[in-house]
């Protein structure tokens, strides 16, 4: 049986995962769990503590596993500590050595997607056999290629096989804000519905619903969530970012957000999109000048 | 066979000895109960209250019936006896004897003033009871007469005996002769009377028209069909026959079989194909007329059923029983219904799905039909509504509970059935999750979640006694037991809270989702969303339903009133009803409603009363302000609601009446307002109040008008010493001179320490000795001896006291006379500086400040309104932007305009949306946000001759950051990026386009009435900057049509006019200080010349009436008297606020008399001119000028070329394509 099925005993760690609530994955209690669950479920602790940002410790303790699955979280781990090339390198030898592996594929493709090799993280993980966790590896990345066509196929293909499952939802909802119109109300659903209930709520599925609301027009709902999720995380990167732009959007002035958002996440692709932006400007105006000056 | 569980509702119940006979009063909620023990009562069924008790019977009433229009009711008894009773004098008017035996029945005629009697001595009995008398008698049965009836419209009535027979009598020939013109002589009268006996037998008055034999046992009950040709009758036989009649036969139709024990009433539905009968057996029977099969029936334990009685109109019907008498409904007239949005969702009587759209006020045909769902007599109870899905989640009570989940019709056109549904069995089913509903059954006490399959996701225990369930916000259920209500976490299976709260039977969410009320039969309890109770209030009467207004108002409506509550508990009525309805929505004044009839209906409200009552509890003055300037709330209840609360001096703003207004300025401290009430009424009785209250505030010079009014010339004299004031003190001295009062004006001469006075006062009063005594104990020894001479007395006759320290009153120190204390700081409440004007900020239109302070209520109320209106009419007024749009024609070459945003084919990745923006929009704020920079400034240059970006810099980021959300997706990737449009509903990526933060609308509600904030507060630096901020904002933004474009041009111009006003003023004032620009003449010259310049741009009136003044003022004081005048008239011209006026009517008569300018500036002051923003000079009209492109500013020729001083973005005289802010 499917241990990610509805009866399934990993079926609570794996959606806590994926809604977002990591200290919930890591507090699991995996003793009950059988024996070959035990490993599927020690890796989505791992992941979650690399989510926590303990990366430095999860390396540590899965440093010179020779275990395919434990050999692909180190490589994560090394990547979230910046150690770029070694991660690529540790995964494309994985890949060829035990690319059917389905943790390899999932973990695999997150570093490869997240250095900028797309192609071959789709790759690795066309490979996978009824994973939905590469699944909704791939619609992600095909919207961030801006596929929009291709996700959509994903979602659709998968719906078919796993009906109502949390990732398929998950997955569509992503889709879902790319094509807006009535979509945007449809996602909005799914994340409010995990959103506010307290078993499932977490600040990724917050910020997840306030952005639906924001792309739906309903500022002062959007803000009020995240207002919330800032207050419940101070630090979380998603939550000032969109409360920035959301500030933005309502006419207000976002400057405190931005030195915040420095703070938080130096990193954040808005920062080093600005960044981009503004010196753009300046090269561009330099273009045109008045016939006199003053 | 029948079904046991179902229950007629039961609305009604009471206990007493036997009910032998039940009447219904057509119109009141009254039904009279004629018992066994020879009593009748009178019941209020709605209210469950007995209302009067008729005991002249003697032994056991069985016959009852209330008269259709006159307020009379009659009885019959074993006493052999019929009486007629008013219930309005509550007696009994008459005795109707005849009868030989009991009487079983009787009944009214519903047009003739007759009386039908059946009776155990085999007669039936007709009475006329207006004149007393019988009029028929009808002989034919062999047994005792059990029921008699009249048909409700022909001639025709209806008998059942223990002979076994039902007979059916033809009185059309009793009619004919007791209806006849009343033209008939005394003696045809008495002839037709005495003919009366003789009819006994073999008469033609009544005569049996059909004898239906069929029961094998007596005949208990007997009844006509309200409308058909039918007639059902209930006997010993335990059957219940149907029949049928013609003109000239009757027979059979079929029998219901079920009672185990005699039947012993029977009745026709009155609006449906039912029967309803009663019996021995202890139970009541509802059966189909057309099958003729049992429908279902309710069960007493230990009362057996004697009779049953419907209501003539409404939905009730009432059974009596060994132990009294109960009332009910035989089907649910709640339609089931539920809201989403702006859309009911509701179930008709047919069994219709329909909706109900509150915003265009129009009803949905058909949308689905439930004909198949339950059975047929059966309506079902819930509806619940998915909007993700467009489903419904129905319940019918019928077979022991069944919902069924149907998907409704895309397009909603016609009658369809139900075609692809899922049902099962349950009590409660509602959505608890986009997919997910959860089910209840009560008989096995368990809750399943099922997903939209229909399969059972989850199973639960609820806790014990669940009888219903509601949604509960999301992921929980509200489970109602009769006790309590728990909040239940459907993932973790455990009840998170729980409130005991009685008998809930309906739940309804705020719209927020933050609060619930919990409706049960006598109450409303409003929790929040965690299940803590915020409120709870008792009703007498039964509520009904309920719904929330956006504010956070609850709305309920009983048998008969639509009342509301606040979250604190104060409620009121709103209106009543003249029919009950179920509330589904409030908005605004509109109430909508469900009747029984399940049709929509609206009804109006004045919501004003409980909307200020929430205001004053959530302290939002500006509501409050808006309200009572706005409508008619006024009245006692609330004066008195205000006071009750602690808000006199709000209750102040309703009061007109003089006494009550100056209780209640009393009462808040208002001495204002009191000294003005009190001098309206000039009461003594007022001042004395008055005066105490200013004591208490220290408010002396108002405690000094009370005495004045009171002439308390004491308590005046000690105020004055009190606070100082020596001369009003003197001044007292004097009137009580005049007044020759001693008394007085010793103690005034004792206050001011006038020694001399006392002296010369003892002496006039001839109190010698004491005049001896004061003068000689101040040393005053001339004084001394003149009042020995006088009195001739020596000095060694005397015997004096030691004399101590002379007693001389203490100088005041603090001229505290000069000002009142300090007042009390808290008399006056945001809310009244807001009534009296004062308070800046809450009126939205702009007086100028100078003009605010200082005036009085009307004159700011009035200021305000022309501002108001002066500020409505600019807007719309406007030039129509003439020499603006030079190219609004020209379509600007968009295509060429595309900047190939390089599209990464390659790889496999499209081109982002933000891509799209570009290529979709040939307006500027498009490309910004597609961040598309280059493109953008190469559009602005073409449309508004746009050079200098750098100040736009701001804008362009500004826009750009707002396009896109950052949303987490899988752990360890970044964030997905989604774009956010201003598009909503499209979907078609070639016609998506982004969102433009401050957008054209908040331009003009916020930055442009902040920018007016600082010319009113003279910030001109901080004006200029935001005006030109304004400018940057326009020029980089889109328009949602091409009116609003055409606004934001003339918005542009507007903030041009005003960045330049102040720019002139600025620089005016940075000539240097007063002095040095007085010092030298030719900055003098200079600053005349600025500051007339300034009141030339196209600014607001009464800011114009600002620079007006300001240049009048310099040119006045520079000995300009000529200019100074002209300025004053161009202030008179306009209008406004006093202050100004009347300082410019001082001016202008000051000048006019030397009508001479000291100082020859540039300024003509007939002559029509522009303000070149470069140079500061006039522009005269006729001569050439260039302009800005975006804001319109005029330059002179010789400054083409440059940058725009005003907007620093534009080159002074390129015309481009015209600003293109809508495509």
């Amino acid at each position: 049986m499917d241990p990610y099925s509805a009866e399934g005993e990993l079926i609570n760690i794996h959606n806590h995962f994926h809604q977002g609530q990591y200290q919930e994955v890591v507090d699991f209690d995996t003793s009950a769990l059988s024996a070959e669950n035990a490993l599927p479920a020690h890796i989505l602790v791992l992941r979650s503590r690399l989510a926590l940002g303990q990366a430095e410790d999860v390396l540590a303790e899965v440093q010179g596993e020779s275990e395919p699955e434990l050999a692909a979280v180190a490589a994560l781990a090394e990547y979230s500590l910046g150690k770029t090339d070694a991660a690529v390198k540790t995964v494309e030898e994985l890949a060829s050595s035990a690319g059917d592996n389905q943790t390899v594929q999932v973990l695999g493709g997150t570093v490869l997607q997240a250095a900028g090799k797309s192609e071959e993280a789709l790759a690795l993980l066309s490979q996978h056999t009824g994973s939905l966790d590469a699944v909704a590896l791939i619609v992600q990345i095909h919207l961030q290629q801006n596929r929009t066509d291709l996700a959509v196929k994903e979602v659709a293909a998968a719906r078919r096989w796993a009906q109502d499952s949390l990732l398929v939802n998950l997955a569509e909802s992503w889709v879902g804000l790319r094509l807006g119109g009535d979509k945007y109300q449809q996602s909005f659903y799914v994340f409010e519905e995990l959103a506010q209930a307290p078993s499932t709520s977490s600040i990724t599925t917050l910020v997840s619903q306030a952005v639906c609301e924001l792309h739906l027009g309903r500022v002062e709902e959007a803000q009020t969530a995240l207002e919330q999720a800032v207050q419940k995380q101070p630090d979380y990167a998603e939550a000032i970012a969109n409360l920035l732009v959301l500030t933005v959007v309502i006419g207000k002035n976002a400057t405190e957000l931005t030195s915040s958002l420095k703070t938080a996440a130096p990193q954040h692709p808005f920062l080093a999109d600005i960044e981009e932006k503004s010196s753009l400007f300046d090269k561009a105006a330099t273009k045109f000048s008045p016939k006199v000056s003053a | 066979m029948l079904e046991p569980t179902l229950m007629p509702s039961l609305q009604f119940e009471s206990k007493s000895s036997r009910a032998k006979g039940i009447a219904f009063h057509p119109k009141r909620p009254w039904i009279l109960v004629s018992l066994h023990s020879s009593t009748i009562q009178l019941w209020d069924y709605r209210m469950g209250t007995l209302i009067d008790r008729f005991e002249e019977h003697d032994g056991p009433v069985r016959g009852i019936d209330f008269h259709k229009t006159q307020p009379l009711f009659v009885s019959g008894g074993d006493d052999y006896k019929i009486k007629v009773w008013s219930y309005q004098t509550r007696r009994c008017l008459f005795t109707l004897n005849g009868h030989l035996d009991y009487v079983r029945t009787v009944f009214f005629h519903h047009e003739l003033p007759w009386i039908i009697s059946a009776s155990d001595d085999q007669t039936i009995r007709i009475w006329n009871w207006q004149n007393r008398s019988l009029i028929c008698t009808m002989t034919g049965h062999n047994h005792y007469v059990m029921c008699a009836q009249f048909h409700p419209k022909d001639d025709l009535v209806v008998s059942a005996s223990l002979d076994q027979s039902v007979r059916v009598w033809d009185i059309s020939g009793l009619r004919k002769k007791h209806s006849a013109p009343t033209s008939m002589s005394f003696e045809d009268q008495v002839a037709r009377s005495n003919a009366q006996q003789a009819d006994m037998f073999g008469n033609t008055d009544a005569m049996v028209k059909f004898v239906l034999e069929g029961h094998d046992r007596g005949v208990n009950w007997v009844s006509f069909h309200p409308t058909a040709p039918h007639i059902v009758s209930a006997g010993d036989d335990r059957l219940v026959k149907l029949w049928r009649f013609s003109e000239t036969k009757a027979w059979e139709v079929d029998t219901c079989r079920g009672h185990f024990q005699n039947a012993s009433g029977c009745l026709f539905h009155p609006h449906q194909d039912l029967i309803l009968s009663c019996g021995e057996d202890k139970t009541i029977r509802v059966w189909d007329s057309q099958k003729r099969t049992a429908v279902q029936s309710f069960k007493r334990e230990n009362d057996r059923f004697w009779v049953i009685a419907a209501h003539p109109e409404i939905n009730l019907f009432a059974a009596g029983h060994d132990n009294g008498v109960m009332v009910f409904k035989l089907e649910r007239e709640r339609p089931a219904s539920t809201v989403h949005q702006n859309n009911l969702f509701f179930i008709t009587k047919e069994k219709h799905v329909r909706s109900y759209d509150f915003q265009k006020n129009a009803e949905s045909p058909t949308l689905l039909s439930l004909k198949r769902l339950g059975s047929a007599w059966v309506p079902p109870r819930t509806l619940s509504y998915n909007p993700a899905e467009r489903s419904v989640l129905v319940t019918s009570p019928s077979e022991g509970g069944s919902y069924e989940l149907i998907n409704l019709p895309r397009d909603g056109s016609g009658a369809l059935d139900s075609t692809d549904s899922k049902r099962g069995q349950g009590n409660s089913a509602i959505f608890v999750a986009r997919n997910r509903f959860a089910v209840l059954n009560t008989s096995t006490q368990t809750i399943d979640i099922k997903d939209l399959s229909n399969n059972t996701a989850r199973s639960f225990k609820p806790p014990i006694g669940t009888t219903d369930i509601y949604f509960g916000g999301t992921g929980n259920l509200l489970i109602i037991t009769p006790t309590a209500v728990y909040l239940y976490d459907i993932q973790q299976k455990k009840s998170i809270a729980e409130l005991t709260v009685n008998g809930v039977k309906y739940v309804i969410w705020s719209n927020d989702g933050l609060h619930a009320a919990l409706l049960s039969k006598h109450n409303v309890t409003i929790v929040t969303k965690t299940l803590e109770q915020v409120s709870t209030l008792h009703e007498t009467i039964r509520i009904k339903s309920a719904t929330w207004d956006d504010a956070g108002v609850l709305l309920y409506s009983t048998l008969n009133h639509i009342k509301y509550t606040l979250m604190n508990g104060d409620n009121g009525i709103v209106r009543t009803l003249d029919q009950t309805v179920y509330l589904v929505r409030v908005k605004g004044r509109y109430v909508y409603s469900l009747d029984r009839a399940a049709k929509p209906k609206v009804l109006h409200i004045d919501p004003t009363e409980y909307r200020f009552k929430l205001a004053l509890v959530k302290r939002n003055y500006e509501e409050m302000l808006h309200i009572i300037r706005n409508s008619s709330l006024v009245g006692q209840s609330i004066i008195s609601y205000l006071q009750k609360k602690g808000y006199p001096e709000i209750a102040l703003q309703f009061v007109q009446d003089p006494t009550t207004r100056f209780e209640l300025a009393i009462e808040c401290g208002n001495l204002e307002v009191a000294v003005e009430m009190a001098k309206e009424l000039d009461r003594p009785k007022l001042w004395t109040r008055l005066g105490t209250e200013a004591l208490a505030h220290g408010n002396h010079q108002v405690v000094e008008m009370a005495y004045q009014k009171l002439k308390q010339f004491d308590k005046l004299s000690f105020l004055y010493l009190s606070t100082g004031d020596h001369s009003k003190l003197a001044r007292m001295a004097k009137i009580a001179e005049h007044r020759g009062d001693f008394t007085a004006r010793f103690q005034n001469a004792l206050y001011l320490g006038e020694v001399e006075d006392r002296i010369q006062m003892f002496k006039e009063a001839d109190l010698y000795p004491l005049a001896y005594m004061t003068a000689k104990s101040h040393g005053l020894e001339e004084e001394c001896q003149s009042i020995l001479e006088v009195t001739g007395v020596t000095e060694d006759q005397l015997t004096t006291p030691k004399f101590g320290q002379t007693a001389t009153p203490p100088r005041p120190v603090v001229p505290t006379y000069k000002a009142n204390w300090p007042t009390k700081a808290t008399s006056q409440s945001i809310f009244e500086k807001a009534l009296s004007g004062q308070l800046e900020g809450l009126s939205l239109e702009d007086a100028p400040a100078a003009a605010t302070n200082g005036l009085g209520r009307d004159d700011a109320g009035d200021d305000d309104i022309a501002a108001k209106a002066n500020g409505a009419m600019d807007v719309d007024e406007d030039e129509d932007a003439a020499g603006w749009d030079m190219g609004d024609d020209i379509v600007p070459e968009a295509d060429s305009d595309f900047v190939n945003v390089e599209s990464t084919d390659a790889g496999g990745a499209g081109s982002s949306e933000a891509d799209m923006w570009a290529r979709n929009s040939p307006i500027a704020a498009d490309h910004i946000a597609a961040g598309s920079f280059e493109s953008a400034m190469n559009l602005l240059n073409r449309q508004v001759g746009a050079v200098n970006f750098a100040p736009l810099k701001p804008r362009f980021l500004e826009i750009y950051s707002a396009t896109k959300t950052y949303l987490p997706a899988s752990a360890g990737l970044p964030p997905l990026v989604n774009y956010v449009r201003r598009t909503l509903d499209e979907t078609d990526p070639r016609k998506v386009l982004p969102i433009i933060p401050r957008d054209l609308e908040h331009l003009a509600s916020n930055d442009l009435q902040q920018g007016y904030d600082t010319m009113r507060s003279n910030k001109l630096e901080d004006g200029v900057r935001l005006f030109k901020g304004i400018l940057h904002a326009i020029i980089a933004n889109a328009a949602s049509s091409e009116s609003e474009a055409t606004d934001a041009k003339k918005l542009a111009t507007s903030a041009g006019e005003y960045a330049l006003a102040m720019s002139i003023e600025l620089a005016r004032r940075r000539l240097g200080t007063p002095e040095a620009v007085n010092g030298n003449p030719e900055l003098l010259k200079r600053s005349l010349e600025l500051s007339a310049y300034f009141t030339i741009p196209k600014i607001e009136v009464p800011h114009r009436q600002l620079a007006l003044l300001n240049a009048m003022n310099l040119a006045a004081r520079s000995k300009n008297y000529s200019s100074a005048s002209s300025f004053a008239n161009r202030i008179l011209a306009n209008g406004g606020a006093n202050r100004i006026l009347e300082n410019a009517r001082r001016t202008k008569t000051q000048c006019e008399r030397n009508p001479h300018d000291a100082v020859e500036i540039e300024y003509d002051q007939f002559a029509e001119f522009d303000i070149c923003a470069a140079s500061y000079t006039p522009i005269y009209s006729g001569t050439p000028y260039e302009e800005c492109a975006l804001d319109g500013t005029k330059y002179h020729t010789k400054y083409k070329g440059m940058v725009c001083t005003v907007c620093e973005v534009c080159e002074v005289g390129k015309h481009g394509s015209g600003l293109k802010l809508f495509a």
